[in-house]
């Protein structure tokens, strides 16, 4: 190549200008506010849907039934994820691009703010003739006013006021626009918040009579549903022992629970409803209550052949069984019985006369049918299933969550942004002492964020009760 | 129901509808002297609803916090307190009267067709956040149907006015601008307490059902609720939404409330929410 050849680059098919152009209309546009409507109206859309389409992780029951009536139609909506939309893909662009969005729209607003809230001797303008002021009024004040007196009345007004009385700006609430910067950044802390929690939870059940200790194996969480695994983080680090559990029913409205639990360190904890166990970032709340019969079978010699607890889950009503001497007894419970035209039935939920109705089979013949009151027994083919205890089990949700702290947080600041963003709005005005036709008045001119009419009303309500107070001085 | 709290509870719904009647009568026949009287009927019925509120109280050991029955009485009675308050602190807004009283009365009708069983309250409700959350809940409530009441009123008043002979029952309310602002100043404090019932909403549900947030659908009904009033907020504040838009703007995101608290059941039975479940 010869020294003075020029090296001929191919003409770009889109001139770098239009390039530069384009990216500037997309930051533009993603740092819009119509961006932001349009994103929090399709997230509104994406939520409005997931309460019509059952979702697999809400609704399992429903969900499976309804995939078994329309598999297709179930498996077309599953395809765009429909049926988890809260998780779907589609939903979590939208967040991402939300959050995308207002950290443009912050760091937009950053020196907007900045500007807003620095007041400065330009500020103080003519209130005849200042510009974007649309209350204006004058005032008659008396003769050998001191020149203070006005502005110390606008500062026990809450006014910060710069100047002097040829002259001023006033402003109240000078600082309200960095409340929108708190109240805007409260939804980050709820999404560092929220992040933190998903991948650190742990959620499982577990199932647990009176005097039964569990020290956070894991494999004693029920099976079904599986216990969901933190991603990062570890399994409750728990052990405790419970002492007693009292339920409290008052006719068929379930009043309350005592839970008494000891810890480790023997240190004793109550759980009720609203008042979980909560230790190592982990929550033990109370879900199901249950009875936990301890069960003896005996042959026709009186002598013991098998004996344990079982936890029924029969409380509301459901049957539940359980296999005892190769026997299978099948119950139903009843918590306030009364037998009533020909039928087992509960006058209440409350426990007044707990009775189980026992059927008993062997190898799919039932061998006979009675009821059991609390400690009582029944007789069959020969053998005696007593009753000796019939204690309670509690089923708690475990859940360990870290980043609730963040959280709340978040929420505590965006409750502090939005009051102080909405209820203590800036309020700007500019005055002078001045003769008008050989009077001393006070010329102001005035305006409000948000409000004009009602901003006009404050003004003069304000004006009017400094005037009067000048005049009693 | 308590036989005291039937009594009256019937007794202010007669009282609302025969006010409802005079607010009608007052426009329809241009007669604007009405509305003060109709007023004093209006603080009658809300005597008669806050004894039947009392009679229940004192049968149940509770104040009524559950329940579509419970949140008629008391949800309604919330939105009367706010009219009334807002008619005493200045008599040009008696008129909102005209748009909530219809509003309540429906909400007792609705109610009085549920359950209204004398109910213990139930465990799940025994916690200090119940109170933060149901009082901030109904005050939002409040506060949004008084701005869908003045955005009723802006939309009347200014069909009035475009005709040659207004109707000079409207001249008794506040000028167009300051219905304008009111709109938005209701829609601003209900936002606010709005935040705040969801906020303390998250924290009890953490406690109660072990999870801040799990896409309950009233939980769901409640934030797209907020966002619609969130919406309305930049709408104005950015975008100088005013006048007519705001106006339909509030009437129509009051569905979104009324959906959260009374819609949401009806269609999807799968609430955690003890609306109408226990």
């Amino acid at each position: 190549m010869w020294k003075d050849e020029k090296i001929s680059r191919p003409s770009p098919l889109i001139p770098q200008h239009l390039i530069n152009s384009m990216i500037n209309k997309i930051i533009k546009y993603l740092s819009s506010l119509r961006f932001t409507i349009v994103l929090i109206c399709l997230l509104g859309l994406m939520f409005v849907i997931g309460l019509w389409v059952p979702q697999q992780s809400l609704l399992k029951t429903i969900y499976f039934e309804w995939q078994k009536k329309s598999p297709e139609l179930v498996a077309y909506l599953d395809l765009f994820g429909l049926t988890t939309i809260y998780t779907s893909p589609i939903t979590i662009t939208l967040w991402l691009l939300f959050f995308l969005n207002l950290s443009l729209v912050l760091w937009q607003r950053v020196p907007v703010v900045k500007s807003r809230i620095v007041i400065s001797e330009a500020k103080i303008l003519d209130p005849a003739t200042a510009g974007g002021y649309s209350f204006r009024s004058s005032y008659p004040l008396p003769e050998h006013l001191d020149d203070e007196t006005v502005l110390n009345l606008l500062r026990k007004n809450r006014y910060t006021v710069l100047g002097d009385a040829s002259g001023f700006y006033g402003v109240k609430n000078r600082l309200a626009p960095v409340a929108f910067m708190l109240f805007h950044l409260s939804f980050f802390l709820v999404l560092l918040g929220g992040l933190i929690s998903v991948y650190t939870e742990f959620i499982g059940y577990i199932e647990l009579a009176q005097g039964e200790l569990f020290q956070g194996e894991i494999e004693r969480y029920n099976n079904k549903p599986r216990p969901k695994l933190p991603a990062t983080g570890t399994i409750p680090n728990v052990s405790f022992t419970i002492r007693s559990i009292e339920p409290q029913v008052v006719r068929n409205t379930v009043t309350g629970i005592r839970v008494k639990l000891d810890d480790a360190d023997g240190k004793e904890h109550e759980v009720g409803i609203n008042t979980p166990y909560n230790t190592d970032n982990s929550s033990f709340v109370f879900k199901h209550l249950g009875v936990a019969p301890l069960f003896v079978l005996k042959d026709s010699s009186g002598n013991e052949v098998q004996g344990a607890f079982f936890k029924l889950d029969v409380v509301k009503g459901r049957p539940d069984s359980f296999k005892l001497g190769g026997f299978l007894f099948t119950t139903f419970f009843y918590t306030d019985y009364e037998f009533k035209d020909g039928k087992h039935t509960s006058k209440s939920m409350e426990f007044n006369n707990p009775v189980f109705v026992m059927a008993v089979e062997r190898d799919g013949k039932k061998l006979a049918e009675t009821t059991i009151p609390k400690n009582g027994s029944m007789e069959f083919a020969g053998y005696r299933l007593e009753m000796r205890e019939m204690p309670f089990w509690v089923r708690f949700y475990v859940v360990k969550q870290r980043g609730l702290s963040i959280l709340y947080a978040g929420f505590l600041l965006a409750t502090i942004g939005v009051i102080w963003r909405l209820l203590f709005y800036r309020r700007e005005i500019v005055g002078a002492i001045r003769e008008q036709n050989g009077v001393l008045c006070l010329v102001v001119a005035g305006r409000s964020e948000y409000y004009k009419s009602l901003a006009e009303d404050e003004f003069t309500k304000m004006f009017n009760e400094m005037v009067c107070k000048v005049d009693e001085r | 129901m308590a036989y005291w709290e039937t009594i009256f509870y019937l007794v202010s719904m007669v009282i609302y509808a025969l006010a409802g009647g005079g607010f009608i009568y007052s426009f329809v026949f241009r007669n604007p002297r009405v509305v003060s009287k109709v007023t004093l009927f209006v603080a009658l019925g809300f005597i008669a609803q806050t004894l039947a509120i009392a009679a229940r109280f004192n049968a149940t050991g509770h104040l009524p916090w559950s329940g579509h029955y419970e949140y008629a009485l008391m949800g309604g009675w919330f939105i009367v307190a706010g009219t009334l308050f807002v008619g005493w602190q200045n008599k040009q807004l008696q008129g909102l009267a005209a748009g909530t009283i219809p509003l309540v009365l429906i909400m007792l009708g609705y109610g009085y067709m549920q359950n209204p069983s004398l109910t213990p309250m139930a465990a799940s409700l025994k916690t200090i956040w119940l109170y933060i959350h149901v009082y901030f809940a109904w005050l939002s409530f409040g506060a949004y149907s008084l701005a869908m009441a003045a955005g009723v009123l802006f939309l009347l008043k200014k069909k009035s006015e475009a005709k040659e002979v207004p109707n000079p029952a409207y001249d008794r309310f506040p000028s167009l601008g300051r219905l304008d602002e009111l709109v938005f100043r209701y829609v601003v404090f209900g936002f606010i307490t709005d935040t705040i019932m969801i906020s303390a909403g998250a924290i009890w549900a953490k406690d109660l059902w072990g999870s801040y947030w799990a896409w309950d659908p009233v939980e769901t009904w409640s934030l797209i609720s907020w966002l619609i009033y969130g919406i309305t907020i930049h709408l104005r504040v950015t975008f100088g939404w005013r006048e007519n838009r705001l106006a339909w703007l509030a009437i129509a995101a009051l569905s979104s409330v009324i959906i959260c608290f009374f819609g949401v059941n009806l269609v999807v039975n799968t609430s955690l929410h003890v609306f109408q479940v226990r």
